[in-house]
């Protein structure tokens, strides 16, 4: 048994401590928003937030983020600057990789609001998308950062 | 005679369309028996539009595109259409096509004018419904956004629809004057952003259900070879392990979690029999393609005596081109939920081919079509992999015989290890000029399998072999094209723009080679090969013009230029690269696209999003992509050992539609064949290097320089 915290609630689950945390996320919970794409870390499909660092969910073990705070796609809030961002440009194509994507923006954005475009594409450049749609996630992240400054 | 018919029953009336040879009629399905009730539209009393489509949607924004065809005819508000994927039936085949099927380019060009009948059909059935109920005559009413309003009356579609459906159905309908239209030509927001941004969109691994239980399939390490013998007893003692079996594909490993699966899996000893192909590595692999391109084949095109021609000439030149399997890298690997029952089968999954999805299950559990329903899942990517439904056999297989809902996983070592590549290929050619440096014959031989025959349509000349060749649009007086079919048993299908993955970047590289030794531009010939073609020669001129074609470049120290022609669409690139001779690393800065996809693009941006994919995904494979073999089987087994292209790697890609007459293009595929070949055109005229074997990795490229 092993107790998570995730996007701001309690879940009880019967897992083995080794078990992909990712696997908990999505197959024990439902949190289906997290994605399976590689399994080796190499394409961020599976990118969650643990204690605000993006974490790839697929190489980590539920057991090594016990009690710790987790968030996920669905744990964004909708009208955050970069969901809005995403949106307002219709970022994603088939969809699948844009979980991951978007939750490592906001990570970054939350940490550096006013990174730069080279630091957006390297930190964003650990994460493929097969549709290509590499162009509309820079300017959707940038948008984000105007979205932003306008809040703040 | 009633050659094409179905469509449209409106909230269990049965109502239907048919569609005659000389126009379109509205029946009542009681009044056609042959007209099964299915539903494609309806309007909710609180006036939403629910439609069914029948095409998936893989990223391509089907959804999308289709819907708003319906909406803009019907006059309604592009905020109240709701979609849902049309279950397999035959009532949602494609006519075009004859099978429910999302592929070649087609579903824009293949629905729109039925989605069009569809909403004008409804429009005034609903005005019919508000003339008689406010004894108004229909011509001095207005319907707009979804009401039907006169002075001072108003009412919604939705309060309409039930009434407008016992009406007598109009015969003939009027179509909007392109002028009038809402959404077509202008675009809408896409209709599944929303989901995929809040990660609820469901794929077709996100299924859930009740009692369900996780699936894995141990494949052979090489394709054919079959278990000899399974040692399954530690893999039946891992916890949660519920079953292991031999399928037709391998053996599965069910469980009560995906996690249990896949750890009782790892435990499985099987023994396999000897692979066919036990041996073929890369090595042995590249030197049978280039055995079998010696050999004879059949000759697909001949114009003229292009033999004697080369033979004669004096100005000529030839290559011998190697070009790699590669792997279609869906995001989503292949997944889908399955519940086999006694009576009835249920399936959840990412296809692109409901029919054949359908066919396999009457095949496999033998219940009749009625009892069997398909629900296609938004799709993680499909670029042809997705037509192919053997996945969704294997997880009937083990549902059938567990007896409970199965979700079958591919890891993505499975999915690279199911093979179904885009065919390596080995292509000859030979080209000549005249003294004024005019082509004048060209002889073109690939050696390829045949993707057509492994989709259960076999040919002499298999059409994906040669396409983009044998109906090239160069006019060019003496050609010879001949396909010389590669049977090895590693199975092939159809990859985004299929043959002209490979004939596009063979040709339009050999052009320029052509160009070189005649001294030409590569432009200036390309325009000469194709005087008789002005929309050919449109694209060309506008991506030449736009890209600052003869100046320097903007970005980048060198430019390429390639065309060509696919799925009705003329599209022409140039590629501005750059080359880092010590470490061999090219950088493509900004792709210049010109596409010309006929009179009307029904979604601009979804146009342009299209265009942006089929680039970075042809230079994906271009500079990157190869599926590798050790003498046991294909080793590119995840995206460390089989790179995408990445955000870093990515280039500006501008879009530039150039509109004409002529029958309408396809949008998905037709950019993606020409930015290999611009690339390596490029690398051509700035550094002379000559690009006969793909991907262009720094080791290649060094290897040249
Ligand atoms: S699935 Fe975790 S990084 Fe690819
Ligand atoms: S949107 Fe399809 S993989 Fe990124």
């Amino acid at each position: 048994m092993v107790e998570l915290y995730l996007n701001g609630r309690r879940y009880k689950v019967n897992a083995e401590e080794d078990t992909p945390l990712l696997w908990v996320i999505r197959e024990h919970i439902g949190f289906t928003g997290t994605k399976f794409g590689c399994g080796k870390g190499i394409c961020g499909a599976c990118t969650v937030l643990v204690e605000e660092n993006p974490t790839r969910s697929c190489i980590t073990p539920v057991g090594s983020v016990k009690g710790k705070r987790i968030i996920t796609i669905e744990g964004i809030p909708s009208d955050h600057p970069v969901k809005r961002a995403w949106i307002e440009l219709d970022v994603p194509q088939c969809g699948y990789c844009q979980p991951g994507q978007i939750v490592e923006a906001y990570a970054l954005l939350k940490k550096k609001p006013k990174a730069s475009k080279e630091e957006i594409v390297s930190v964003m450049s650990s994460h493929l998308c097969r549709c290509g749609t590499y162009g509309r996630i820079l300017k959707a992240i940038q948008r984000a950062q105007k979205l932003m400054e306008v809040k703040a | 005679m009633i050659t094409r018919r179905d469509l449209l029953k409106l909230s269990g009336l049965g109502l239907g369309i048919a569609l005659l040879p000389d126009g379109f009629m509205l029946v009542k399905a009681s009044e056609n028996p042959q007209i099964k009730p299915h539903l494609w539209a309806s309007i909710t009393k609180d006036n939403y539009l629910v439609l069914l489509i029948n095409k998936s949607e893989m990223g391509q924004g089907v959804y999308t595109g289709l819907s708003m065809i319906v909406a803009d005819e019907l006059d309604f508000p592009w905020g109240r259409v709701i979609v849902k994927p049309a279950p397999a039936k035959d009532t949602y085949i494609d006519k075009k096509m004859g099978s429910q099927l999302t592929g070649g380019s087609t579903s824009i060009r293949n629905m729109y004018e039925f989605l069009r009948l569809l909403g004008a059909s409804m429009k005034e059935m609903i005005l019919e419904s508000a003339s008689r109920e406010w004894k108004v005559p229909k011509e001095k009413l207005q319907a707009q956004m979804g009401y039907v309003s006169y002075t001072n009356k108003k009412a919604s579609y939705g309060e309409l629809w039930e009434k407008a459906l016992k009406l007598p159905i109009p015969t003939k309908v009027r179509l909007k004057d392109p002028s009038e239209f809402l959404y077509i030509g202008k675009g809408v927001p896409r209709i599944d952003t929303e989901e995929k941004v809040e990660g609820k969109a469901i794929f077709g691994i996100d299924v859930r259900r009740k009692d369900m239980v996780y699936a894995v399939v141990e494949r052979p390490p090489y394709f054919g070879a079959k278990p000899q013998s399974v040692d399954d007893s530690q893999a039946r003692q891992m916890k949660d392990v519920l079953d292991v079996f031999t399928i037709s594909s391998g053996v599965a490993v069910c469980a009560k979690t995906v996690e249990g699966a896949l750890k009782g899996r790892e435990k499985l000893r099987v023994a396999w029999t000897k692979s066919p192909l036990e041996g073929f590595d890369d090595e042995r692999l590249s030197q049978y393609y280039l055995d079998m391109l010696k050999k004879k084949g059949v000759v697909a095109r001949k114009d003229g005596d292009p033999i004697l021609v080369l033979e004669k000439a004096k100005r000529k030149t030839s290559a011998v081109y190697l070009l790699p399997y590669l792997y279609h890298a869906t995001m989503e690997p292949m997944a889908c939920v399955v519940d086999v029952k006694e009576d009835r089968c249920i399936i959840y999954a990412p296809v692109q081919a409901q029919t054949w999805t359908l066919q396999t299950a009457k095949r496999i559990t033998g219940l009749p079509e009625d009892k069997i329903e398909v629900y296609t899942t938004y799709l993680g990517g499909g670029f042809g992999r997705k037509s192919n439904v053997e996945f969704v056999k294997e997880a009937l297989e083990i549902s059938k015989r567990i007896k409970k809902p199965v979700k079958l996983i591919y890891t993505r070592e499975d999915d690279v290890k199911s093979g179904w590549y885009r065919p390596m290929n080995a292509t000859h050619l030979e080209g000549a000029l005249d003294e004024k440096g005019r082509v004048i014959a060209i002889y073109h031989k690939i050696a390829v399998p045949a993707v057509f025959e492994w989709a259960g349509r076999p040919s002499q000349v298999d059409k994906a072999a040669v396409e983009g060749i044998e109906n090239m649009f160069y006019e060019i007086p003496h050609v010879h094209v001949e396909f010389v079919k590669v049977d090895l048993p590693i199975p092939v299908w159809f990859w985004r723009s299929v043959g002209s993955t490979h004939n596009a970047f063979t040709l339009e590289t050999f052009i320029d080679r052509l160009a070189k030794i005649g001294n030409r531009d590569p432009v200036e010939l390309r325009l000469e090969l194709l005087k008789n073609h002005e929309r050919a020669q449109k694209v060309i001129q506008v991506a030449a013009e736009k890209a600052g074609w003869g100046k320097r470049p903007k970005h980048g120290d060198a430019m390429g230029l390639a065309y060509h022609y696919s799925f009705g669409s003329h599209v022409a690139q140039v590629a501005e690269v750059s080359l880092d001779k010590n470490s061999g690393q090219i950088r493509v800065h900004r792709v210049v696209c010109a596409i010309d996809i006929g009179p009307l693009v029904v979604h601009p941006n979804l146009l342009i999003s299209q265009v942006e994919s089929a680039v970075v995904m042809g230079l994906s494979a271009a500079t990157k992509e190869k599926v590798s073999f050790s003498k046991n089987g294909p080793i590119s087994l995840n995206f460390d050992t089989y790179p995408l292209l990445t955000m870093s790697e990515a280039p500006h890609v501008e879009v530039h539609i150039v509109r004409s007459e002529g029958p309408m293009g396809g949008v998905g595929e037709p950019a993606l064949p020409p930015v290999a070949p611009a690339v390596a055109n490029a690398l051509l005229w700035g550094y002379g290097i000559q690009i006969n074997n793909l991907p262009m990795t720094p080791e290649s490229i060094r290897s040249l320089l």
